[in-house]
């Protein structure tokens, strides 16, 4: 097990990336505080997918950094990387299940690539504790091909949490689903922050689900960070951008808000 | 020109992150077994069926060809020459490349597209070490027994066409086969076949890895693959014929 971190779990300073002459990241600052779930919003084409591999490693920034469990993702050799990674979890778009494995062999992967203390017995245990999380018992033998969309997610987030990550990370977890599987993904993702008490970031442009799932909320527009507190700050925002993007699903009463409907 | 040079670049620096996260991680033994159960089984009947009728080819194109000149005899040699030396080994090769080579590309770029290259990258897994290093070790396992098989069906389907449809000495036709082929053109076909698997695995893996993300990739992927590895063999080929037999 790493030592605790006591900082920031992740920290972008600086950031700036640009894919030839589009610049997708301009100079974007922001803390993600420990414990807590960000959410990370903003339209289509905004560079959220951007930022959120940033995180991870796989894209390394033009400039500034990406701090995560004070490490340097950009920067870092590809052990220190490795090192980090092992600490974080993260639910794909469409799960990123390996279709040759069954459901199973899937969850157990992590377990099995790096926790060699564990024995066969104590791994079979562990997956059938994660499935029951998700609320997808006894579907081990399961083929990866058979899952709808929301049991892809669920499966994906199992396998995501099965090494008690630190820190985990969504992309776009609603989308593709509809309303009541996305309803019931988000309960899911409610309900995990509470019992495992860890980091969330998640990618989304769901405005419902955001409100919902969200302790603090970042806002990108066309690469900057336009948005960031906790929801209720930044549903109120001042900012034209922001205002418009909520208007649609989030009517501001008096002191507060409400989402017409639910 | 500059695109050649940029992906013999991109090639040699594919090779050389291969082979080093290889070294650092390893490669489990079971999967390199799966590998070569897989690629020698999936490969196995369309090789045996191709290097059936390539003996038998030879040998109806020799009995035509020295028939005129009373040197009916020497097919056996001609079929060692051509079918043992040659043809055989290069045929599995291509295959081989038609078969499991499109399938490591396909399978590499089906898994990019679905972001489990990102998936395994960010699951603190090298994708070389665990999707190249298995299939290429188990290639270099099967080759040569597949590469032998090719040989030995090429020989006996030419000996089955020589006596049973044309009439000749089935046991001079096999002598002529052990005296012309030696113990060192055997070794020089299965140096080719290890030549070969590595050509294979390396330009097929390495295709499915750069494709673009998306149906129409993986399409590229594989077409590449088999196109890029076949003239690559054929053309070790020729240059290890230049080397030993020049």
């Amino acid at each position: 097990m790493a030592d605790p971190f006591n900082g920031p779990p992740v920290e972008l300073i600086n950031v700036e990336k640009r894919f030839g002459s589009l610049t997708v990241l301009n100079n974007v600052s922001l803390q993600i505080p420990p414990g807590q779930t960000t959410a990370i919003i903003g339209p289509s084409g905004t560079g959220k997918s951007v930022l959120l591999k940033h995180i991870v490693g796989l894209i390394a920034p033009d400039a500034g950094e990406v701090r995560v469990f004070g490490t340097d993702m950009g920067r870092a050799s590809e052990a220190e990387r490795y090192r980090v990674r092992k600490r974080l979890g993260m639910l794909f778009q469409d799960g990123a299940l390996f279709d040759s494995m069954p459901v199973g062999e899937n969850i157990e992967f992590p377990l099995l690539q790096h926790r060699r203390d564990m024995t066969a017995a104590q791994r079979r245990d562990r997956v059938a504790e994660v499935l029951q999380m998700v609320e997808l018992p006894g579907i081990e033998q399961r083929a990866v091909a058979s899952l709808s969309g929301g049991q892809r997610k669920r499966v994906g987030l199992a396998r995501a949490i099965v090494h008690s990550p630190e820190m985990v990370l969504f992309d776009e977890p609603n989308s593709g689903l509809d309303p009541m599987t996305s309803d019931a993904i988000d309960q899911l993702i409610g309900h995990l922050k509470q019992t495992l008490g860890i980091t969330f970031i998640v990618i989304t442009h769901d405005i419902v689900s955001t409100v919902q799932i969200a302790d603090r909320v970042a806002m990108l527009y066309q690469g900057k960070l336009v948005a960031w507190g906790t929801v209720q700050e930044v549903v109120r925002s001042e900012n034209e951008v922001v205002r418009r993007f909520f208007a649609r699903n989030v009517q501001v009463e008096g002191e507060g808000w409400r989402l017409p409907g639910v | 020109m500059i695109t050649l040079i940029r992906a013999i670049g991109q090639f040699g620096l594919f090779f050389g992150s291969l082979v080093g996260a290889m070294l650092r991680y390893g490669v489990p033994l079971r999967r390199i077994t799966e590998e070569s159960y897989r690629i020698g089984i999936q490969s196995l009947p369309v090789l045996l069926t191709i290097n059936i009728f390539i003996g038998s080819i030879l040998t109806i194109q020799g009995y035509i060809s020295f028939g005129p000149l009373g040197a009916r005899h020497l097919i056996g040699m001609f079929v060692a020459l051509a079918g043992v030396r040659e043809a055989a080994p290069l045929l599995a090769a291509t295959m081989i490349a038609a078969k499991a080579g499109t399938e490591m590309a396909s399978q590499i770029a089906v898994m990019n597209t679905r972001e489990q290259i990102d998936a395994l990258e960010v699951m603190a897994v090298n994708p070389y070490a665990f999707l190249v290093g298995p299939r290429l070790l188990g290639i270099l396992l099967v080759m040569p027994a597949l590469t032998t098989l090719a040989i030995l069906t090429t020989v006996a389907s030419g000996w089955a066409v020589a006596t049973f449809q044309l009439g000749l000495d089935g046991q001079q036709f096999l002598a002529l086969v052990a005296q012309t082929v030696t113990g060192r053109d055997l070794l020089i076909s299965e140096c080719k076949a290890l030549g070969f698997g590595t050509l294979i695995c390396l330009v097929s893996t390495w295709c499915g890895f750069r494709a673009p993300r998306g149906p129409e990739g993986v399409g590229q992927a594989t077409n590449a693959a088999v196109v890029i590895s076949s003239i690559l063999c054929v053309s070790l080929n020729f240059l290890i014929t230049q080397v030993f037999y020049g």
